[in-house]
């Protein structure tokens, strides 16, 4: 079952990026909609450890505005941007508001 | 493109690197170990390696061109692009059972239209529709390419020559997990009556990357100084 459905505004989260996780840092804080939904993959924190068998989860297409990922975004405002989260990087961004943004 | 080497005088000495960098050696010490085991003889590696490296842009050209002669494998391209590509012989997993060397679970046929035009990059590495285009351009691999695209498109695209009116939206699609992605151009509108096989010819590596798109009178063997000869 997946925490999020196509429509969902998400953020990403900010989680700790001692090792390998394949979460870009200019998507890390940013809010975008789920696009796509995706079946359930080992996460890559595993899979780069030839961990193939560990944890697994759905992963999620996102798509941003341009002008939220870049403040000074200089080209069209209906620019996009998509790229894939695994479930824990991403939370409900109603959710986020209300816990508050971390500087 | 590095083709310096060709172009400086032909007395200065090409400058090359004496010492293997880690993953070289350890490619090596693999496919030794690999050899001396039985799992694969030195031949069969050459072998894959002139395969791999033979793969090239034309089973993407082809996808596309079938997709825009027939509006039903369109659909099924968008639905799922690798089934999709499996009907015109293109099997993401062959010939090791798990594809070629770039991991892949998905494809993503992304469609431009009037309003949308679509590009690819990995700001991660350099993930690439292997299957379909064959070896990624020098410039994909770069970091000027990954980090610039997604932040100004725009412009990255204006200096491959591409003007994108402010009225299309530009989509960047970054590859950093498993999808793959191939840009579907829009056929141009002065290929009316043409056979797949003849679309197929102006559909070039760089329009399903997304940083060109097809034009009649630029095929996949047109040489620059041919063009300039007819001018």
């Amino acid at each position: 079952m997946s925490k999020f459905e196509i429509g969902d505004r998400v953020t990403v989260r900010n989680l700790p990026a001692l090792f390998h996780t394949r979460t870009q840092g200019y998507t890390r804080g940013h809010t975008g909609v789920v696009v796509g939904l995706r079946p359930k993959w080992v996460i890559p924190e595993d899979e780069a450890w030839g961990r193939y068998e560990g944890r697994r989860e759905p992963f999620y297409m996102v798509r941003f505005n341009q002008r939220e990922l870049w403040p000074d975004y200089g080209g069209a405002v209906i620019d996009t941007l998509e790229t894939e989260f695994s479930e824990r990087w991403l939370e409900s961004a109603a959710a986020e508001n209300t816990a508050g943004k971390t500087p | 493109m590095n083709t310096s080497h060709q172009h400086t005088d032909a007395h200065t000495p090409i400058e090359g690197r004496d010492e293997a960098i880690e993953f070289e050696i350890l490619e090596t010490a693999v496919r030794e170990l690999s050899i001396a085991k039985g799992l694969f003889s030195a031949e069969d590696h050459r072998r894959f390696m002139e395969w791999y490296d033979n793969i090239g842009p034309t089973g993407g050209a082809r996808v596309v061109a079938r997709a825009w002669v027939d509006p039903q494998f369109k659909q099924r391209l968008l639905a799922d692009g690798v089934a999709a590509c499996k009907e015109l012989g293109i099997d993401w997993m062959a010939p090791t059972g798990h594809g070629t060397p770039s991991d892949f679970t998905w494809l993503v046929a992304c469609e431009n239209t009037p309003k949308l035009h679509n590009v690819i990059v990995c700001t991660l590495c350099s993930c690439y529709p292997r299957p379909l285009l064959g070896h990624s351009p020098a410039w994909y691999e770069r970091p000027n390419y990954r980090r610039r695209v997604v932040r100004w498109p725009r412009q990255v695209l204006a200096e491959f020559g591409l003007i994108i009116p402010p009225d299309v939206e530009i989509r960047v699609h970054d590859s950093n997990q498993k999808t793959r992605y191939i840009v579907l151009p829009m056929r141009p509108s002065d290929t009316e009556g043409w056979s797949e096989e003849k679309l197929a010819t102006i559909v070039t590596r760089d329009t399903m990357i997304g940083v060109a798109v097809p034009r009649i009178d630029w095929t996949t063997t047109s040489t620059p100084s041919g063009q300039a000869r007819a001018e």
